[in-house]
């Protein structure tokens, strides 16, 4: 009977430049399909991993003016073309008064879509994931670091990722099951 | 568990203790009454309120305008610290943004009560009625309605993005304590959040961004309820500086607010060493300087009141300062504005026993500034008809009341179910004091 195949191998660091250093002789021995965790954001980490945050801001940025453009239209369309109002002789076109709520639909739209990017580039919101069956991967919501080696990894091998991991001098390492 | 986020993570943990209780008693007593005032507003009708013409706004707006000043004010200090965080504990951003939230949700009841039939609220909504009509784009109570929604939401997503992580260490340590139920409802909060570094990252430049969408809607916020009034006719309020000057003298009231609660909260829960000596050092130098540029608000309307040549301003501006207004417009200049310069004095500003007090005036007076401006404007109208002056009734206060018992409920829940102040920035700020400390 052969052992299921493992999600990943996992190993675990007590402090951020540790897991920094490790990631970075893994991407120096040809790695190339792995995840870090941490208990606080590690900027080093995150470059060592090639992560990029400017996707987050470019949605924010695109719904923004989508939903300042479209508070405006509507007001616009409503007041000049669907029901035009004479108010003292005052035309139905006024574009400054329509600014101030075109305004403020855009930035709500805005803070809604960096909320919601974010999640959805990261994957989230998920039920469950694979990395929660690594024994005492609870501490890197406190105070553990860890780095995660995926199968999917074309260089993946379970001993050898496993040998590899201890040849980081890590808390300890172990592979994760898929499920 | 790093040592230094213990306290944080039992004080939400852990049973309430008897002042836990007595608080969540008094602030639920609170919201009955509350409730009994809505409920009295809804089936008498806005005849159980004092407002009358010309009063045509009370203790409704005031109000309104007060409890937004407190969350601006909060959501600014709350929004700087993210976007600022160099060499400066950012924790307690936390905290203020929770008073934010508070604060927002009990202005965000006025004006729909205030309504006279807050039943058809729905109205300034534009969706496609059997009427065929839609709302007046050109009126600033329209923009009013998107100004508070949006802040209601910017202000709950600021707050919720940031804590996303905290849920989900709370649920790491629920489950390890064997209570899974717990673990289960922070696990569903926390959306599944597993400390991914590249999460981490996208994290952190959304957590940014929306701290940065919160400064234009401040602005947003205050000025168009000062559009509200600045839009009318009458002699007080038809003033260009009006937004500028509810924007600049809300200031206190918010800080104020923030200053006192976080002295009672790091005493109450023993949080002395996270919201630390520096941090309630910032928070009264900042409340010294929001009086100051306060003073300058007042300052300004002064000169702009006695030198306009326009007749009917000036008296109306006159009235306000002198005649039967005078106790609530200078009241608001003593306790808004030049009360909190005390704390430029180190050794006050570092005593609970001054910054609670002062604090909690600031916010005294900004009300009794909303109070000069609502009522006192109205002293000197168009017209010679100030048969009734304008007294609140016992359900106004009841309002009142009861808006600030929903504001301390709020808040004392959230003290409870959610950490108090935000525990990944203390991890990251300490491991960046150890870097330091082994460069050297």
């Amino acid at each position: 009977m052969s052992a299921p195949s493992p999600y990943g191998a996992i190993a675990e660091f007590g402090d951020a430049d540790r897991m920094v250093a490790a990631i970075r002789h893994a991407r120096a021995a040809g790695w190339s399909r792995m995840e870090a965790h941490a208990p606080h954001p590690v900027p080093e980490a995150a470059v060592a991993l090639g992560a990029h945050a400017a996707p987050v801001g470019w949605i924010a940025l695109a719904s923004g003016l989508a939903g300042a453009a479209i508070a405006f239209g509507t007001q616009w369309y409503l007041s000049v073309h669907d029901y035009p109002l004479n108010v003292g002789g005052r035309p139905p076109q006024a574009w400054p008064v329509f600014l101030p709520a075109a305004y403020i639909v855009g930035v709500l739209w805005a803070a809604a879509a960096a909320l919601l990017g974010m999640l959805w580039l990261n994957g989230l919101p998920r039920l469950h994931h694979p990395v929660f069956f690594a024994r005492s991967i609870h501490r890197a919501s406190q105070d553990r670091y860890f780095l995660h080696l995926l199968a999917e990894d074309p260089l993946f091998e379970p001993q050898a990722a496993l040998v590899f991991l201890h040849s980081l001098s890590p808390l300890r390492a172990s592979l994760v099951r898929a499920a | 568990m790093s040592t230094s986020t213990a306290p944080v993570v039992a004080a939400a943990l852990r049973p309430g203790g008897w002042g836990f209780g007595v608080g969540i008693l008094l602030s639920l007593a609170g919201v009955a009454v509350l409730g009994a005032a809505i409920a009295a507003l809804l089936v008498l009708g806005v005849g159980v309120w004092g407002n009358n013409i010309p009063f045509v706004w009370g203790f409704d707006l005031i109000a309104y305008a007060w409890w937004i000043g407190i969350a601006n004010a909060a959501s600014l200090f709350a929004a700087v610290l993210v976007l600022r965080r160099h060499n400066l504990r950012t924790a307690v951003n936390r905290f203020a943004e929770a008073v934010a939230l508070a604060a927002v949700l009990a202005a965000a009841l006025y004006p729909i009560l205030h309504l006279g039939r807050p039943w058809l609220f729905y109205w300034t909504i534009p969706y496609p009625a059997t009427t065929g009509l839609w709302p007046q784009f050109g009126s600033p109570l329209v923009w009013d309605f998107w100004g508070i929604m949006a802040h209601v939401v910017v202000t709950s997503l600021f707050w919720f993005i940031g804590l996303i992580p905290d849920l989900a260490t709370l649920r790491d340590r629920a489950a390890t304590q064997g209570r899974r139920r717990l673990a289960r409802a922070y696990g569903l909060a926390a959306l599944g959040w597993r400390g991914s570094v590249v999460h981490w990252h996208r994290h952190q430049a959304a957590y940014r961004l929306v701290a940065a969408l919160v400064l234009p809607l401040l602005l947003s916020a205050q000025t168009v309820v000062a559009l509200e009034f600045a839009a009318t006719l009458v002699p007080a309020w038809h003033e260009a500086r009006l937004p500028v000057h509810l924007v600049v003298t809300g200031l206190p009231a918010g800080l104020g607010v923030v200053l006192a609660m976080a002295a009672v909260l790091r005493r109450a829960l023993s949080l002395e060493r996270i919201i630390d000596a520096v941090d309630m050092d910032l928070l009264a130098r900042l409340l010294a300087c929001a009086a100051l540029a306060s003073g300058a608000a007042y300052v300004h309307e002064l000169v702009n009141g006695l030198l306009i040549a326009d007749g009917a301003p000036r008296e109306a501006f006159l009235a306000r300062i002198s005649g039967a207004g005078a106790l609530s417009y200078w009241g608001a200049v003593v306790l808004g504005a030049l009360l909190p310069q005390v704390l430029w004095r180190r050794d006050l500003r570092m005593k609970d026993w001054v910054v609670i007090p002062v604090g909690m005036l600031a916010a005294a007076g900004v009300w009794l500034d909303r109070w000069s401006l609502l009522v006192g404007g109205l002293l000197r109208d168009h017209l010679p008809v100030h048969a009734v002056p304008y007294v609140p009734t016992p359900a106004e206060w009841a309002l009142l009341g009861g808006s600030a018992a929903l504001f301390a409920l709020v808040l004392l829940l959230f003290g409870r179910v959610i950490p108090v102040v935000a525990m990944f920035e203390i991890r990251h700020e300490e491991t960046e004091a150890q870097a330091l400390e082994e460069q050297r």
